[in-house]
């Protein structure tokens, strides 16, 4: 799938540390990110944002003349766009646990390039719908903004949970999403209890996906732990 | 308390030992004063043996010498009252100058019960007469009026009975009255003295018998609360120093990491010297992961990462924790295999959910770490009554039975107070332990049926 349209977004990068500002910013632009802005402070992070309209904000938390926490909430209130923190304090993970500041997700220093391009690519995804919404499968397509399957131009609809559990797995597309996951992103927080009614809409997505169901290629049964959804070009 | 009891019974007995020991020395005390103030023999006898040895001779009356020797001997006098004319008949030499000489029969009833003109006098037959024995005015002291009512006789065995019944409860209830008291005095400082030993604070009221040890008692858990609050600072001022150089060094470690990580797949560069940035990678991450592991565990240790323990479903854990080693694994050289019994799907136990999926990840960490060429692991978790047993083993190089009994038994050196030279297995390992340990829950390191190391959680449900 192209993802090529989430390269062009607006990301703010604020850091009090020029060295790491600018790792920060060749790891981006390398990997093809355009328009990113840098602020060494909160005061020069609020001119940016004003300037900039960024669709995505990397902040840390320790700033010359305030905290991240501050920032993001004064953010908030001039856009609502995704927040990732970048933090060199393992007491922050409590914080962002138990607070729920409103942050979309949290990356703990030191941290690799690919960890860190890995998150924000998945928050701009979620984020940020694909204009052209069709996901590719082997047999199919998932038009997510209709709810359906395309497959041999044949509209199947998707019902809600069904919708939800491909969701979640798209969103790990390539990856396990364990059982547990599954349960919880169809049937909320006490996912326990579900898995043979998660067995049976695995079976009911995997007809209207898969050209022959009992051997499955984009939805894979990983034994005892998960199911994986192989998505085209991924 | 059992020590109170027993305390109380240890009074009783010595009282009741002492009570008998007084009494026998008593008695024998009496018994010797009495023997040692009572002369060898009776006045009455020696009256009655006058009298017998009192004979009338035509020359009158005479005694015999040893009989007279032992009256002198005595300082006695002695007088013959004749039955008829009650006229003394015969006399010793010393008798005092103002005896009557003439006596009535009232006068002879007197000095047979007590005094005449305050000698105490005894009486003995005589062949005609009435011999009367005279000792010097101190010598003797006579019951005049002898004569106890026959009930008060007849009854004193029972009397005695009562009495001593009776002073054996004033006893008892004086004892009780006083140890009262004295457990009054005593209780506060046990309980202090317990107190103590677990740890709290005690302030006992310093009054009373035993107010010096209360004072003393205090001072001492003034003492430890002090050691106990310098020691949490040493504790708490090491792990923030932990804490602290950790925090200082992940922004250097980033960059080093980040742009390492960027030559490591730049175009630009040889494969050399790709893998020369590669290995900075790989090394830098190393450092991460001890700067985590060595903050984590300082934390644990001095109990500064306090525990969230919820009920969380265990398979659920361990199998988000082998997924996510499943997605690192890209080239598929640590492929894991899911153990778990296909009906087991949920198995309850009490714990923090963030520390339990470090633990496990940690172990599968170690099975990576130690075989370079890869391997195959396994991860099962498996419910027992009241326990439940996750295990990771894998089918590597494992170990010998002695770094086995090595990893099971010796002390980390962050744990250990001895020397620290000797090579010791990483933090991974301690982490999992002190992880384990706040679950209450146990840890075995052992072979693998598969061939290599084998470690298996036990966890309290």
């Amino acid at each position: 799938m192209n993802e090529d349209y989430l390269l062009n977004k607006n990301i703010l990068l604020v850091d009090d540390e020029q060295e790491l500002l600018d790792m920060v910013l060749s790891i981006l632009i390398e990997y093809g990110f355009q328009n990113v802005k840098t602020a060494k402070n909160l005061k020069e992070a609020m001119e940016q944002a004003e300037k900039s309209r960024p669709e995505l904000a990397i902040l840390d938390v320790m700033l010359p003349d305030g905290n991240g926490f501050d920032l993001m909430e004064r953010l908030k209130k001039s856009g609502n766009y995704p927040i990732l923190f970048l933090t060199a304090r393992g007491e922050d993970d409590d914080k962002f646990k138990g607070f729920g500041l409103g942050a979309d997700d949290y990356i703990i220093k030191p941290f690799l390039p690919k960890e860190l391009l890995f998150r924000i690519m998945a928050i701009l995804r979620r984020s940020y719908k694909d204009e052209n919404p069709l996901v590719y499968l082997h047999d199919s397509q998932i038009d997510f903004s209709r709810a359906e399957i395309i497959k041999n131009d044949e509209h199947i609809p998707l019902t809600a949970k069904e919708y939800d559990l491909l969701s979640a797995l798209y969103r790990n597309a390539g990856r396990i999403v364990t059982i547990d996951t599954l349960c919880g992103a169809a049937w909320g927080n006490n996912p326990f209890g579900y898995e043979n009614s998660l067995m049976a809409h695995i079976h009911r997505i995997r007809e209207k996906i898969e050209q022959n169901p009992s051997q499955p290629v984009s939805l894979v049964t990983v034994r005892g732990l998960g199911y994986k959804l192989i998505v085209e070009g991924k | 308390m059992k020590s109170i009891s027993k305390l109380i019974r240890r009074f009783v007995g010595i009282m009741a030992l002492s009570t008998i020991l007084f009494s026998i020395l008593n008695i024998a005390f009496f018994g010797i004063v009495f023997v040692r103030n009572t002369s060898t023999f009776s006045p009455w006898d020696m009256a009655g043996y006058a009298a017998a040895a009192l004979q009338l001779t035509d020359y009158g009356y005479s005694i015999s010498d040893d009989v007279m020797a032992k009256l002198k001997e005595q300082n006695a006098w002695a007088i013959l009252i004749d039955n008829d004319t009650r006229q003394v008949e015969w006399q010793t030499d010393n008798l005092p100058n103002n005896i009557p000489m003439q006596y009535t029969l009232s006068d002879i009833a007197e000095l047979t019960r007590g005094y005449v003109d305050g000698y105490p006098t005894f009486t003995g037959k005589a062949q005609d007469g009435l011999l009367v024995l005279g000792y010097s005015k101190d010598r003797f002291w006579k019951h005049t009026r002898g004569s106890w009512d026959y009930n008060f006789i007849a009854n004193l065995p029972k009397n005695i009975i009562i009495i001593l019944a009776i002073n054996t409860a004033l006893i008892f209830l004086i004892y009780v009255a006083a140890n009262t008291k004295m457990s009054r005095s005593i209780r506060p400082i046990m309980n202090g003295i317990q107190d103590l030993s677990s740890g709290s604070p005690v302030c006992i009221k310093q009054n009373g018998v035993l107010y010096e040890l209360a004072e003393k008692i205090n001072k001492t858990s003034e003492i430890l609360q002090m050691q106990a609050e310098q020691l949490r600072k040493k504790e708490t001022a090491r792990a923030n120093w932990i804490a602290g150089v950790s925090h200082d060094v992940r922004t250097p470690l980033s960059m080093i990491m980040g742009y390492a990580g960027q030559l490591e797949n730049s175009k630009n560069l040889s494969e050399t010297e790709q893998k020369k940035a590669a290995a900075i990678v790989k090394q830098s991450n190393r450092m991460k992961d001890l700067i985590n592991d060595l903050n984590l565990a300082s934390k644990l240790e001095y109990d500064m990462q306090p525990l969230t323990i919820k009920q969380e479903n265990a398979i659920s854990i361990v199998r988000q924790v082998v997924v996510d080693f499943m997605n690192m694994d890209i080239d598929d050289k640590f492929p894991i295999e899911w153990k778990t019994s296909p009906t087991l799907s949920v198995c309850y136990i009490n714990a923090d959910k963030d520390l339990l999926k470090r633990a496990i990840a940690n172990l599968i960490q170690n099975s990576i770490n130690h075989n370079e060429n890869g391997c195959m692991i396994y991860a099962s978790v498996d419910d027992d009554n009241n326990t439940c047993m996750i295990c990771i083993e894998d089918s590597g190089i494992g170990v010998s039975d002695e770094q086995i009994d090595k990893l099971n038994n010796t002390p980390h050196y962050m744990v250990c107070d001895t020397n620290t030279t000797e090579q010791r297995h990483g933090l991974g390992l301690l982490i999992v332990k002190q992880i384990i340990k706040g679950h209450k829950g146990k840890i075995l390191i052992d072979h693998s049926e598969y061939g290599g190391f084998k470690v298996a959680l036990i966890i309290p449900k």
